[in-house]
């Protein structure tokens, strides 16, 4: 039939014709290209492309309609075929970035509104009781007091830096709750990170530490999604995970205060304080602001701990001097982990999602908080 | 039966519903979407729960999107679903009908 | 004899589609397992079929149901024709017909199913599908093979592969039409002729139907539901055919009641074929009128 629509999947790097009319459409909507896209589904009428949406592991990227035909079905057939390859490819649980309009056409195929940066950009999730299950599940963890605090740490490794915010926020709270990002792109895989965090902080009172989730830093709420406006998405890429943390995680909690460690290297997570205190306080907000905290990191001697600066040591072999930056056990696992010969130009840096966003902002280098 | 994995079936189109299947350490939990909810929620969720039941599955998380869909189609639907997640089929087509 | 102009396809997965298609009264509705169904969907489409032949719209309508199943040969082929006359299909259409003994084979596997379930023997009837050379050469037996066949169909996108050609403007059809044909009259069957594809070309699906019709197929295969009134249509008898066919029956029954052995009509005899075809005019009109 000549008019009837197909879906087809395209791999853009095999197929850099078939990308070419992606682009194309992409641009027809007011829409970048992104190279992070794995696969596409396009849908096509005869030969020419009407219908694109592209994955990103679990994340959907790049889904335009062509502008003059903007039909309802096509998007729900588009949807379908995303939402059939993402499972065949291991992803159930998607997410989604778009513009704020795109909502309505979204909640039809599935997916649901967690966060919204007004008239900037709107995440979204293909299930009803996705962040609210997951805060139903952290309600159950509730702890009495009037001060409730909160940290999110990679720990890639866990330092004595991160031990003495931990050890601050402790004693500026009446509960802790301390979560070790789940993401699995740094060095130190999450396991051993959760392992390092939880021997680090175990002698300490009036603390929780909860594994990481899908809705706090990671590759879904740090997306590097751009709009054509790249500046003003680029300024609201922290915003998403802040909002997310400031509407679900810390109602579920009860959450006041965050604590985080002042960043003189890497001007992302210090951007990411700063937005902090933009987004976790801003007053025209339904839910109630959180303190935003910032301790100077410890030095040792002249240069405060950083945990690159231990992955540097650990390239070189000077486990001397990482036994100074870091807690015994994570000493251990350091010793246990580390493969001779491998140097520094090989360990890949830390969460490279992170550093994706970042070159398009220019800015130059990331470093673990 | 027993649910061992995720599994995914159906489509968003209209007079379909697409629904995802997980497992669950016990007991149905069904979480439903429908344009129709405030009409026919109850009986779709009834359906959805009786088809379950007549297949033994008595743990499982159920996300069902509905876009209208007749009875015989959400029986379909989960049907499939059920089949793709579970264990071993060993479903007869009479136990379907 | 059942009227069976149009057969419209309908793909198996689509759950829409198979809810609503009745709304276009084509003579059979055929549920499609096979070629329009994708692999990821094999095993949803033949439950989601399964549970429409149930359907007391199809059931109660009259509608003649067909299912074409995938080849027995295929890992989908033996649970589809399982769920399908278990469901209580009318006609299980098998692809790829190339031998008399591929319905043999269907038969046999019918048969088992139907003691199995309970269905009454011999009543789940089928169709053949010729899609190939060999299937065009041994259309004879393939017609003559089962005395559950109603028809045999001719299925040209195969076919024109196999014969090394592509589709044009019928003259590579012609000789398969024709041995489909002759072989579908001499069993005593019902023929049918292929899809045409393209949906928005009336004008040569018009034409297609006007020439298959006077070759004296039964009807068509379609894929769109728009193309069922166009059909209709087409096979729909003139007011002269029909009046003409009135005054046939008339005389035949008044010869009847007279116990005449010859019956005449404005003195010129009419014999048993002429008054058959009367009778199949008549049909025609009855379901959708006269031509306009």
């Amino acid at each position: 039939m000549t008019d009837e629509v197909q879906p087809y999947r395209v791999d853009p790097i095999s197929e850099p014709e078939a990308a070419t009319e992606i682009k194309a459409l992409l641009a027809a909507c007011d829409l970048s290209y992104e190279a992070t896209v794995e696969v596409f589904v396009v849908l096509r009428r005869g030969r020419r492309t009407i219908a694109c949406a592209g994955l990103d592991k679990n994340i959907v990227k790049c889904a335009a309609i062509s502008p003059e035909l903007q039909g309802e079905s096509l998007s729900l057939l588009l949807m379908t075929e995303i939402a059939h390859l993402a499972h065949e490819r291991g992803h159930t649980h998607l997410f989604l970035y778009t513009k704020p309009d795109n909502v309505d056409r979204f909640r039809a195929c599935g997916f649901y509104k967690v966060v919204e940066v007004p008239g900037v950009v709107a995440f979204m999730e293909n299930t009803p009781i996705g962040v609210r299950g997951y805060c139903a599940s952290l309600k159950t963890l509730r702890q009495p007091g009037a001060v409730i605090g909160a940290i999110v740490m990679n720990a890639n490794p866990f330092t004595y830096g991160h031990r003495h915010l931990v050890e601050y926020a402790v004693a500026n709270c009446d509960h802790l709750h301390l979560f070790v990002v789940a993401e699995d792109t740094s060095f130190f895989s999450y396991r051993d990170r959760y392992a390092m965090v939880k021997a680090g902080i175990s002698d300490l009172p009036r603390l929780t530490l909860h594994p990481g989730s899908e809705y706090m830093v990671s590759r879904a709420t740090f997306s590097s999604y751009f709009f054509k406006e790249k500046n003003a998405a680029a300024d609201s890429f922290t915003a998403i995970d802040l909002l997310v943390f400031r509407n679900f995680i810390a109602p579920a909690l009860g959450i006041t205060r965050r604590f985080v460690g002042t960043e003189p290297f890497c001007k992302t997570t210090n951007k990411y304080n700063r937005d902090m205190m933009h987004w976790l306080r801003r007053p025209d907000s339904p839910f109630p602001p959180i303190e935003v905290v910032e301790i100077p990191r410890i030095a040792n001697g002249e240069v405060p701990i950083s945990a690159s600066e231990v992955r540097s040591l650990l390239a070189a072999e000077r486990f001397a001097e990482i036994g100074r930056l870091v807690p015994p056990f994570t000493l251990a696992v350091l010793r246990d982990k580390h493969r001779p010969g491998r140097t520094a130009s090989q360990i890949p840096d830390p969460p490279t999602w992170v550093e994706n966003a970042l070159s398009k902002k220019g800015q130059d280098s990331y470093e673990d908080s | 039966m027993k649910i061992v994995r995720e599994a995914l079936a159906g489509t968003l189109e209209s007079s379909d519903l697409m629904v995802r299947i997980a497992p669950r350490d016990a007991g149905l939990e069904i979480v439903l979407q429908s344009e129709v909810i405030h009409q026919f929620g109850a009986q779709i969720e009834a359906v959805a729960r009786e088809t379950l039941e007549k297949l033994g599955i008595d743990a499982a998380q159920v996300i069902i999107e509905d876009k209208g869909a007749l009875d015989c189609v959400i029986r379909a639907r989960l049907q499939t679903v059920v089949r793709r997640a579970a264990d071993e089929w060993t479903a007869d087509w009479s136990v379907l009908a | 004899m059942k009227l069976r102009r149009s057969m419209l396809f309908l793909p198996g997965a689509n759950a829409a589609m198979l809810s609503t298609a009745f709304v276009f009264k084509p003579d059979s509705i055929m549920f499609d397992l096979e070629d329009a169904v994708s692999l990821r969907e094999k095993d949803a489409a033949r439950i989601l079929v399964f549970h429409a032949l149930q359907m007391p719209i199809y059931r109660e309508s009259g509608m003649e149901t067909v299912v074409r199943i995938n080849p027995l040969s295929s890992p989908f082929g033996m649970e589809d024709l399982e769920a399908v006359v278990r469901a209580g299909v009318d006609v299980v259409r098998l692809p790829k017909t190339d031998t008399a003994e591929d319905v043999h084979q269907l038969e046999a596997e019918v048969e088992r199913i139907e003691r199995a379930c309970g269905r009454e023997v011999g009543s789940t009837k089928l169709m053949a599908a010729i899609e190939s050379a060999s299937g065009v050469v041994n259309a004879v037996s393939i017609a003559m093979a089962s005395k559950r066949l109603i028809g045999i169909a001719l299925a040209a996108f195969d076919y024109v592969m196999d014969m090394q050609t592509q589709r044009g403007d019928g003259s590579e059809l012609y000789y398969a039409r024709c041995a489909v044909l002759h072989a579908a009259r001499y069993a005593k069957i019902d023929a049918f002729d292929a899809v045409f594809s393209d949906v928005n070309d009336d004008a040569g699906f018009l034409k297609e139907v006007d020439l298959i019709k006077r070759l004296g197929f039964n009807g068509k295969s379609l894929i769109n539901p728009r193309q069922i009134e166009l059909l209709h249509n087409a096979f729909a008898p003139t007011d002269e055919e029909v009046d003409y066919s009135r005054r046939v029956v008339a005389a035949a029954l008044d010869g009847e009641k007279q116990g005449l052995g010859v019956i005449s009509l404005n003195g010129k005899m009419i014999d048993a074929p002429i008054i058959e075809h009367a009778r199949v005019v008549l049909r025609r009109a009855a379901a959708s009128g006269t031509r306009k």
